[in-house]
Formats: structure tokens, C-alpha cells, sequence
């Protein structure tokens, strides 16, 4: 589950990134994000990530309250969670198994686990023979199916993708998409940020639109009101997409 | 519709490949732990940067070498001025009343003081025939009639751990004893030594500091050069959830490893500097008549220069990092 609550993210004063911001989202759910370029759709995976911290209001994923959240907790947060990037931020110094393994390491998970799990996730991804290879030897398509495999190694139950497909063509972002809804069909939740009006309509999962840093309740988004956190006031602006589109 | 088409035929292609069987592509299994991946790291940027870490580690070699031969040779200037003092002794007159029973006990008593090594008692008699060897002090005595000379006890301190300091205090000691009528004793030259000795000390502490800094200086800039480089996968890093602790740690690896490798290396040319200037050092010292030898160094004292060659390397990274990882958490 993924909650925000009247989050803002002021970048400078007066300027914002993301405007009292709210709404929830069911675990093992297929959301997109939707929204011009400079909508706030990054920010709110960054939010989403803890990767940048809310200048007003509140974010819960799981049973975790980042306000409540500890310095030393932010990066075992992140290891819960998946995350896909539009220049997919392989590391072209090492192989694609290495660059895999990476998050493992980072978990401190031992050889044999890392082994298995690396090629577990290769397979999954179609890259098995290439692992020895490094990321500059491979495919636009490929680099980014790379970059799926690292954000799902460690089995996360949220996938967060930043327009994966962005540099891609549609071919490719079908396998992108597909590998995605894989995902989540085994109980991952995605929230994926795109722009791409093709895939948007291929595909008919519920929506968070982004406009100007503000939540639109237009599109294809059923919007309700949300429980609030445990401890804490309902507010009418809270909403709810449902996984029903 | 066609796009759900492809997903498909992608799907069925994935899972052929995932059925095949999956080569070995890892590499060495200690690399894959969290500090095997630091120090792994540290080792590769060290390799991939072959000619610009070789000329770093050559910088630290030669700056760190002379704190280091100072250090070695520290032992050797201790015991210069020590070893100055061999043979010294100080000399008190008894008083003409003492018999030469009373000075031979005295002799035994003194002896028997902490920091002598040897007491001699010469009695009068002892005197005026070692004077009388020489014909013209024997025609003088002659003419005297009597014996002039008193009793003497020549003290021979232990030079371990004493200075010439000390000498002149015992020197002193024995001189306000009412038996003793005077005390001989002329140290000037090794109190000019030993103030040589202080001050090429004092230099060369401070040109070790200034060395030791210049170390520090190159080790915090290389470290921040290696930061620079690492940044992207730093970022990545603290993509992916890594600790400040994880993406600290090949930093400090290299600091220290910079630290290893610089130290062994002033070590090698420390020793061979010794080595080179021992013959003429030798040479200068059998030209005073001297013990002096200069030692190389005790494994002991080089495993405590490369223990401070690493601390030196760890202080230069610490001193960079400065918590990277969280700048690049929150203003990424």
C-alpha cells in the first residue's frame, strides 16, 4: 500500500514540485503515473523512494510512516523496493551479472543466494547469456530489461519505474511492459510513470494524473476518499485509485 | 491487439532462454561480500588508474621517506650523545686527611651508588709514582720533600639512559661531600654534541611533520579524485538502498591501501638510504675514535610505520568523505 497525505515538495519558495498531493494505492496493484514532462512525476517516485523528503504532508508505504522514519532506515527502505529508471543507471565499469548482483551486495545476501537470484532474475528477463557481457555491448531494449532485472533481484514488493520506455520503441516497450505486468502478476505493486499516450491506451490500468505538480481527477482514475493514517485526522482531499481502472 | 501480440511472443522467448542452462559468469566469490566488494573496488581503481596511482604512491614513497629514516636513524642519534659519554669519567680529590683505608672504603661505597658504573680509588702513593714517570715532575716533588698529592676516586658513570646533565649533577654531589675536596670533570664537548644532536632532532621533527602533512595533503586529494569518479556508482548506490557505511567503505579501503602501499614503499627507500650512507657514517665515526654505528631499523619499527602509513591514509579519506552519500541522497 502506498499512501500520501497533503504531500508538497517546494523546490523553492513558492515553487513547487508536487502540490498538496493525496492518494492510496492497494498492494499488488498496476498503477500508472501519468503527466506532461515537468508534471511531478519523478518527484513523486523520489518521494516515493524517500529519495527526497516532502516539504509538507506524509507518505506510508507498507507500515512504514517516512515522518517516523530514522536516517539509518531510509536505505533499508530502499532495499524493499524496485526501482526502474528512464537512462536505466547501469554501471558500464562491470558485467551485467555484476551490475545485477549490485543491490544484493548492497543487501548483504551471501554468494550462493546472490548466484541463484541474479540468474534467477536474468532468466526472467531473457539476458541469461548475457551475463558475462558489459551493458555498453547491449541494446537499448536490453540495457533497460538489465535494469528491470537489478530492480526485482531482491524480489521487492514495490517496482518503481520512471519512464522505462521513454528511449525506447513501442516493440520494445511491450517487452518492458510485459516484463513489468509479470511482475506484478506475482504480487509486485508498480507504479509506473509515463507519458507514452500508446501504452497508456493499450493497457488499461487505473491512472495518477499529474498536472503542474498537482493531482487532475480527470482521466481514467477512480478517485475516492482514503482512510487516513493510523493516528491521524481524515482529510476530504485524500484519494484512492482503485487497481480496477 | 498487436502490441499484447508481441508481449506474448516475448514471453514465450524469455522463457525458452530461461530453461537453458546458465554459464558460470561470476566473478572471484570473496568479491560479492560487502567488504570483498569494497576492497575489490579499491584494487580495481588502483589497476584501472595504473600510471596515475603508480605516480601518486611514488609521491608518498619519497615524502614519507625521510620522516621514516629520521624515525630509523632517531635511535641512532639517542645513543650518539650516550655513546659520546663511553669512557668518561669524573674525577674527586679527596681531602689530604682521608687515609688511603678510608678512601678504598670510600671508593667501595660509591660504587655501590646507583649510576656508577666503576669506582678507583688511587691512593698518594699510586699518584706521586704515576706523576714521577715523568723526570722533571719527580725532581720537583724531590725538592718538596713531601708527598703533595691527595687521594683520588676516578668515577666511571653508566652511560645508559644519562646524559652529560647528569654527570655534571652527580659531578656536584660528590662535591659538597665534606671528604672531597674537588671534582674534575670537563664535558664541554659533548654538551656541544648533544646540543647538535637536539637540534638536528628539532629540524628534522619538523620537517617530518611538514612531510608527514604533505602526505596527508596527497592521500585527501587523491581520495577526492577517486570520489569524482565514483560518483556514479554512488549514486546508484544510494539508488539502490546502499549505507553511508557501504558507500564509505572502498574509500576508506583506498585511503588505507594508498596509506600500505606509500608507507612500503618509503620503507624500501628508507632502508636503501641507510643502507647507502651507513659505510660513510662508519668511516666518520672511526675517524673520532667512536663506537658510533648507525643501525637499520627493527621489523617492529617498520610494522609501526606501516601501521602509521595506514592511519595517514585513513585520516586522508575520512577527512573527504564528509558523508557523500547523504548529499547525494538529498540533493540528487
Amino acid at each position: 500500500m502506498i499512501a500520501f497525505e497533503h504531500v508538497s515538495l517546494e523546490y523553492r519558495p513558492g515553487r513547487y514540485a508536487l502540490k498538496d498531493v493525496s492518494f492510496k494505492l492497494d498492494s499488488g496493484s498496476f498503477t500508472f503515473l501519468t503527466g506532461h514532462s515537468g508534471a511531478g512525476k519523478s518527484s513523486l517516485l523520489r518521494l516515493t523512494a524517500r529519495l527526497a523528503i516532502p516539504t509538507n504532508g506524509d507518505i506510508q508505504v507498507g507500515n512504514i510512516v517516512y515522518s517516523r522514519l530514522g536516517k539509518r532506515q531510509e536505505a533499508a527502505l530502499r532495499q524493499q523496493m524496485g526501482i526502474v529508471f528512464q537512462d536505466n543507471q547501469l554501471l558500464h565499469d562491470r558485467s551485467v551479472f555484476d551490475n545485477v548482483a549490485f543491490p544484493l551486495i548492497i543487501g548483504g545476501y551471501r554468494f550462493d543466494d546472490i548466484k541463484v537470484r541474479v540468474n534467477a532474475a536474468l532468466s526472467k528477463v531473457g539476458l541469461s547469456d548475457k551475463a558475462r557481457e558489459q551493458p555498453i555491448t547491449l541494446s537499448g531494449g536490453e540495457q533497460q530489461r538489465v535494469g528491470i532485472a537489478r530492480a526485482v533481484v531482491a524480489r521487492p514488493k514495490l517496482l518503481l519505474a520512471d519512464e522505462p520506455t521513454g528511449n525506447l520503441d513501442s516493440e520494445i516497450s511491450a517487452e518492458i511492459m510485459q516484463l513489468l505486468m509479470h511482475f506484478n502478476a506475482s504480487g509486485v505493486t508498480v507504479l509506473f510513470a509515463t507519458h507514452d499516450e500508446t501504452l497508456l491506451n493499450a493497457f488499461a490500468y487505473p491512472r495518477l494524473k499529474l498536472a503542474k505538480g498537482e493531482l487532475d481527477v480527470a482521466g481514467r482514475s477512480v478517485i475516492e476518499r482514503a482512510p487516513a493514517f493510523k493516528g491521524r485526522a481524515a482529510n476530504a482531499n485524500t484519494r484512492k485509485v482503485h487497481a480496477s481502472g | 491487439m498487436r502490441i499484447h501480440a508481441r508481449c506474448t511472443q516475448v514471453v514465450s522467448e524469455k522463457q525458452k532462454v530461461g530453461n537453458q542452462n546458465i554459464p558460470e559468469v561470476h566473478g572471484p566469490r570473496w568479491t560479492y561480500s560487502r567488504r570483498g566488494y569494497a576492497l575489490a573496488q579499491s584494487l580495481r581503481q588502483l589497476k584501472r588508474f595504473k600510471l596515475a596511482s603508480l605516480g601518486t604512491l611514488l609521491v608518498l614513497g619519497i615524502t614519507l621517506s625521510l620522516p621514516f629514516i629520521l624515525y630509523f636513524a632517531s635511535a641512532t642519534l639517542n645513543t650518539l650523545s650516550q655513546r659520546s659519554l663511553q669512557g668518561e669519567s669524573l674525577t674527586a680529590y679527596l681531602d689530604t686527611a682521608i687515609s688511603d683505608l678510608d678512601g678504598a672504603q670510600l671508593a667501595k661505597t660509591w660504587h655501590a651508588q646507583p649510576g656508577i658504573e666503576r669506582a678507583e680509588y688511587i691512593s698518594r702513593e699510586q699518584a706521586l709514582a704515576m706523576l714521577s714517570e715523568d723526570d722533571d715532575i719527580r725532581a720537583a716533588i724531590d725538592v718538596l720533600g713531601v708527598n703533595p698529592l691527595p687521594g683520588a676516586i676516578v668515577l666511571y658513570p653508566q652511560t645508559n639512559n644519562i646524559n652529560a646533565g647528569d654527570i655534571e649533577s652527580m659531578a656536584r654531589s660528590f662535591g659538597d661531600l665534606p671528604e672531597v675536596a674537588r671534582v674534575q670533570l670537563d664535558l664541554r664537548w659533548v654538551r656541544r654534541l648533544e646540543a647538535v644532536v637536539s637540534l638536528v632532532k628539532w629540524i628534522g621533527g619538523l620537517l617530518a611533520a611538514f612531510l608527514t602533512l604533505t602526505a596527508l595533503l596527497v592521500i585527501a586529494n587523491t581520495i577526492r579524485l577517486e570520489l569524482s569518479r565514483r560518483r556514479a556508482e554512488m549514486e546508484v548506490a544510494s539508488l539502490l538502498g546502499a549505507s553511508t557505511h557501504f558507500m564509505n567503505r572502498p574509500i576508506l579501503y583506498t585511503g588505507a591501501l594508498y596509506g600500505f602501499l606509500g608507507g612500503l614503499l618509503s620503507c624500501i627507500i628508507a632502508l636503501i638510504t641507510l643502507n647507502a650512507i651507513s659505510t660513510p657514517a662508519d668511516e666518520l665515526s672511526s675517524l673520532y675514535q667512536s663506537t658510533f654505528t648507525l643501525t637499520m631499523p627493527e621489523p617492529s619499527q617498520i610494522l609501526l610505520v606501516l601501521g602509521v602509513s595506514i592511519i595517514l591514509g585513513l585520516i586522508g579519506a575520512v577527512s573527504t568523505l564528509n558523508h557523500p552519500s547523504r548529499l547525494l541522497t538529498h540533493n540528487g
